[in-house]
Parts: C-alpha cells; structure tokens; sequence
C-alpha cells in the first residue's frame, strides 16, 4: 500500500478485510465462530460509529463499518475513538485499556478471556496498516 | 466434574426444582428478581463451592446465572448443573465489574421495569456468611435506579431448613469419610505412635486418610481439622481449636475435631483420647462427658426445642455434679457448605442467632455438639457429629463408636 488511509474511512476498513483474510488462518483463529461489534464514540466528526467483525471457524465472515446501531454481536466493546485509535497505533493494549476502564466489554467476560489473545492477533495486524488519524 | 444429572443417583437434588421453589416463593412476595449472595445460597442454588466473592441471579422465571471471580468461573460452571452461558465471570475491567455486570445483567431481565429485587443482608457469627454489604448495597441501589432491593433471604433459609434424601446422603457419606480419618488417627497413636507427634501432624493424618477416601477438604472455618492436646483442650468455652504445632505429651487429654465434605454435604465428627497415664480424676471427667453425650443423643426427636434440650441436659449435669464444665450449648446449625451456624429461621430473640423456640421436625439435619471444659485442671472434650431429626429420635451420621480411650 503505497498511500495512508484515513483511519475508520471504508478504505481503512478495506484494507483491514484485505490484511485479516490474509493474515489470520483459522488454525490462528482457533477455528473461532464469534462476533464482536467495537463502538467509537466521539470520532471526530462528533457521530458514534460502529466496525463489526464476524468469524465463522476461523475465516473472516463479515467486516462491517458504520454509523447508528451495530449489528448483534457476541461481544460489545465501547470506548473513545481515540482510545480504539491508540490500540490500532500499538500505543495502548486492549487489555489495559480494559483494566483502566477506556473500554467497556458487554458479553461473557469467561468467552473473552479465551479469546484475548485472538483479539490481540487481531490487533496487531490492524497496527500494520499506515493509517491517518 | 461432577454434574448433578441422573435422579438415581443417591446423592442426586432437584436443583432445577429448588429453583422453581425460589420462583414460587419470588412471586408470593411479589419479587422480580433473586439476588442472592450468600455461600449457603450458592452452595444450594448451584451445586458447586464458590470460594470467591459469587453471586446468584434468578429471574422470575426460567434458568438462574452465577456471577464469580472470572479466574473461577469455568470451574464453577464445570462443577455446577449450570452450563457455562449460566456461569459469567466477573474482573476489573470496562464493563465487567461485578456491580455494573450484574446490574445490567438485571436491568435486562427487567426489561425497562422498575422492579423488587430480593437480596440477602443481616448479619452473622459464621464470618464467610456473604451477605451483601454496605458497599454493594449502595451500588447495586445507585445501579438499579427505581428498584426497590428488599430483604430475602428467608425464601432461602425456610426452603432449605428440611433436607432431602440426595442432601441426607452426601451428609453420610462425608461422616463416612470422616470416619475413615478417625481410624486412621487411631492407628497412628496408639501403642506409643502419638509420641513425638503434633496436633498439626494429627490433623494431617486425617487429613490424608480423608482425600483418600474422596473428601473435597477439610471444610471448616474454624481451621480444618480442629485438634487439640493437654491444657487446650480444656480452654474455656473452647469450641475452636486449630491445630497448633503442640505436641501430645502423657498424661494428656486429646481431642480430634474432623471435618470433610462430599459434594458440598459436610463431615464434622469429633472424638476424644486420654494418653496415658490417666488419672482417676481424669477418668471421672471423660466418664461424664460420654454419659452426657449419649443422653442427648437419645433426646433429640422431632417437636423438641434447643431450650428444652438445654434445660434437660444441664439438669442432669447438675444432679451428677459436673454441671459447671459443660457449655450450655448442644447443638449448631449446617447444611449445604457455608450454612454453618443458625439453627432454623431468623425468627428468635436475639435477631440472626439460633431461636431457642425453634421446633424440631422431621429430616432437620444439625451438630450435635456438646462442651466439656474445665481450664483449672487442663481437661475437656468435644462431642460433634451431624445428625438428622426423626419423629421419635435422630440418626447420628457418624459412626465412630462413642468413648473415650485411652492411648498407651
């Protein structure tokens, strides 16, 4: 990728569909079915959006970007834009923006711990992408 | 591990219909939603030993959720008859605090209602009791604006009072195991083998011969396997003797207080040795002690009261000259592990103690326990075995004999 994305811009989300599918095989994935919706609120336009990701054994099924209410999701994690946007810079990890309270997660707290170092993985790829914040 | 499954099974409860019960007794008191958070609630709603901080959430209908420590949880849920989408775990973390979880966990179950929530407060002599506290109590409260919380806990203790047949059976299978372990402490200092040892080193003996045997742990609070030697046996009122490194020396009494659990049914035995050389005055204690015990024992039935057992047995040591050693006590609540102190309801005199008013019935399952102690000569015994309430009498759970050896 030659050019910088805006980060949270339909081509960011492109590119982060394009780095997952690649990326993440589902023996990587632990052949995971779940789904997560990640709110951000107060991009900086002011409005509340929404990226929805679902994996169904292990493969990328659905990568979703957008505005309003998300998608039905396993897990619901809801922070400040610039919290989600300092995880996906590989300032911040997302369990210590858990622990610190940034980031709220509805859904059953014994699933996600299984599923925390997946969602790291994850993550780290979305770090990779030169993005603009 | 252990699923609760098949009505067969000896040791098999109704947990699904205890719930149901929950629910009945709910919708008479025109509650919403069970909050309870109690180890006696937990232990009778869920099947499984909750070590950490847990709660029980039960909706109005329909399957209860357990909230723990989440390092926990899959534990929990492996033990318990609930799958683990009915076990959440709660940690420090954005969203998942035990306050905010549960309550909108509730807020859920309520649908926008602003509903009566039943809780469980008050206090207790049994310290790991769990009753909300002040704290959560303001939590909960700010958390479930427009809710009222009230005062439950009584839905759970009447439901719990008479024991079913599953309940009886894991209560008799950890008096069996502790049997076991009395045995085993038998073999170890008899013919001069006490020499040398500890009460800590006795009660691991037990203790070993009872994990053999298929005890969970030495489940008492009061410090495992109680046992204690010479002047500690006699401490006043002393009801409460972790083993300590002490060594047992001749011409001492002995007392071994044993405790096991089988599948949250508790084990709690004690029985009592003089190591030789025993004095007549020694013999003329232990000899009291047992006289007592078997009194007792042959007075419990169905329709008698805590007073009344009182009244009786220390008249009787009155008459026989030894009524100033004993503790003029005779008996402690227990049930599913952490229901260890009231005896029945909270409907006495002295609010969260024993009613001494309270009437025994049929399938009530307490200690039998009794104090001998006399601190001037260094002397004293326990007696505890859990027995169950028949109508003309009580099935004593332990069996080891009743006496007092003594060790050579």
């Amino acid at each position: 990728m030659a050019q910088k994305v805006r980060y949270m811009s339909q081509e960011w989300r492109d590119e982060v569909e394009k780095r997952l599918l690649i990326e993440l095989t589902p023996e990587k994935m632990k052949n995971l079915t779940s789904s997560m919706s990640n709110i951000y609120l107060k991009c900086p336009d002011g409005k509340d959006r929404y990226l929805f990701f679902s994996f169904e054994n292990g493969r990328l099924k659905e990568l979703a970007l957008g505005e309003g209410d998300p998608p039905q999701a396993e897990f619901r994690i809801t922070g400040e834009y610039e919290t989600f946007a300092r995880i996906s810079r590989a300032e911040l990890g997302s369990q210590r923006a858990l622990m610190s309270g940034k980031l709220k997660l509805r859904g059953n707290m014994v699933k996600a711990l299984k599923l925390a170092s997946i969602a790291d993985r994850v993550n780290k790829i979305i770090s990779t992408i030169d993005a603009e914040y | 591990m252990t699923k609760n499954a098949d009505p067969k099974d000896l040791y098999f409860v109704d947990f699904p219909g205890r719930i149901r019960d929950i629910q009945d007794a709910m919708h008479k008191e025109n509650l919403d939603v069970y909050l309870g958070s109690r180890l006696r609630t937990l232990s009778w709603t869920l099947d499984a030993f909750c070590p950490w901080r847990s709660y029980v959430v039960i909706p109005a209908e329909g399957m209860p959720t357990a909230f723990t420590f989440v390092i926990d949880a899959a534990r929990v849920a492996d033990d318990s008859w609930l799958d683990e989408d009915h076990v959440r775990g709660f940690a420090p973390m954005g969203g998942q605090d035990q306050i905010e979880q549960i309550a909108e966990f509730i807020k859920e179950l309520l649908k926008g209602w602003r509903g009566r929530i039943g809780i469980e407060t008050g206090m207790s002599n049994y310290l790991p009791e769990g009753n909300l506290t002040h704290y959560e109590y303001e939590q909960f409260k700010s958390s479930l604006d427009g809710c009222d919380l009230v005062n439950a806990h009584t839905i759970v203790d009447r439901l719990a009072l008479i024991k079913d047949e599953g309940t009886i059976n894991r209560f008799r299978e950890a008096s069996r195991i502790v049997d076991v372990g009395h045995e085993a402490v038998y073999d170890a200092i008899m013919h001069g083998g006490y020499k040398g040892r500890t009460e800590t080193e006795i009660a691991g003996i037990a203790a070993h011969a009872m994990r053999k045997a298929g005890s969970e742990w030495e489940w008492s609070f009061t410090g495992g396997n109680e046992i204690a030697c010479g002047y500690r046996t006699g401490l006043a009122g002393g009801a409460c003797t972790p083993a300590s490194r002490k060594a047992l020396e001749p011409g001492e009494p002995l007392m071994v207080d044993l405790h096991a659990m089988f599948r949250l049914g508790l084990g709690d035995h004690a029985h009592n040795y003089l190591i030789h050389p025993v004095t007549d005055r020694q013999w003329w204690h232990a000899e009291n002690f047992v006289t007592i015990v078997k009194r007792t024992l042959q007075t419990y039935r169905a329709g008698i009261t805590p007073s009344r057992i009182a009244e009786e047995m220390m008249q009787f040591a009155e008459d026989q000259g030894f009524s100033d050693y004993m503790v003029p006590g005779f008996e402690h609540g227990i049930g599913m592990m952490g229901d260890e102190w009231r005896i029945g309801l909270n409907d006495g005199p002295f609010p969260y103690w024993t009613n001494p008013d309270h009437v025994y019935q049929q399938n009530e399952v307490l200690i039998c326990a009794l104090q001998y102690a006399c601190p001037d000569e260094h002397i004293g015994f326990r007696y505890e075995n859990p027995i169950v309430i028949r109508k003309q009498g009580c099935e004593a759970l332990s069996r080891f004999p009743l006496g007092i050896e003594e060790i050579k």
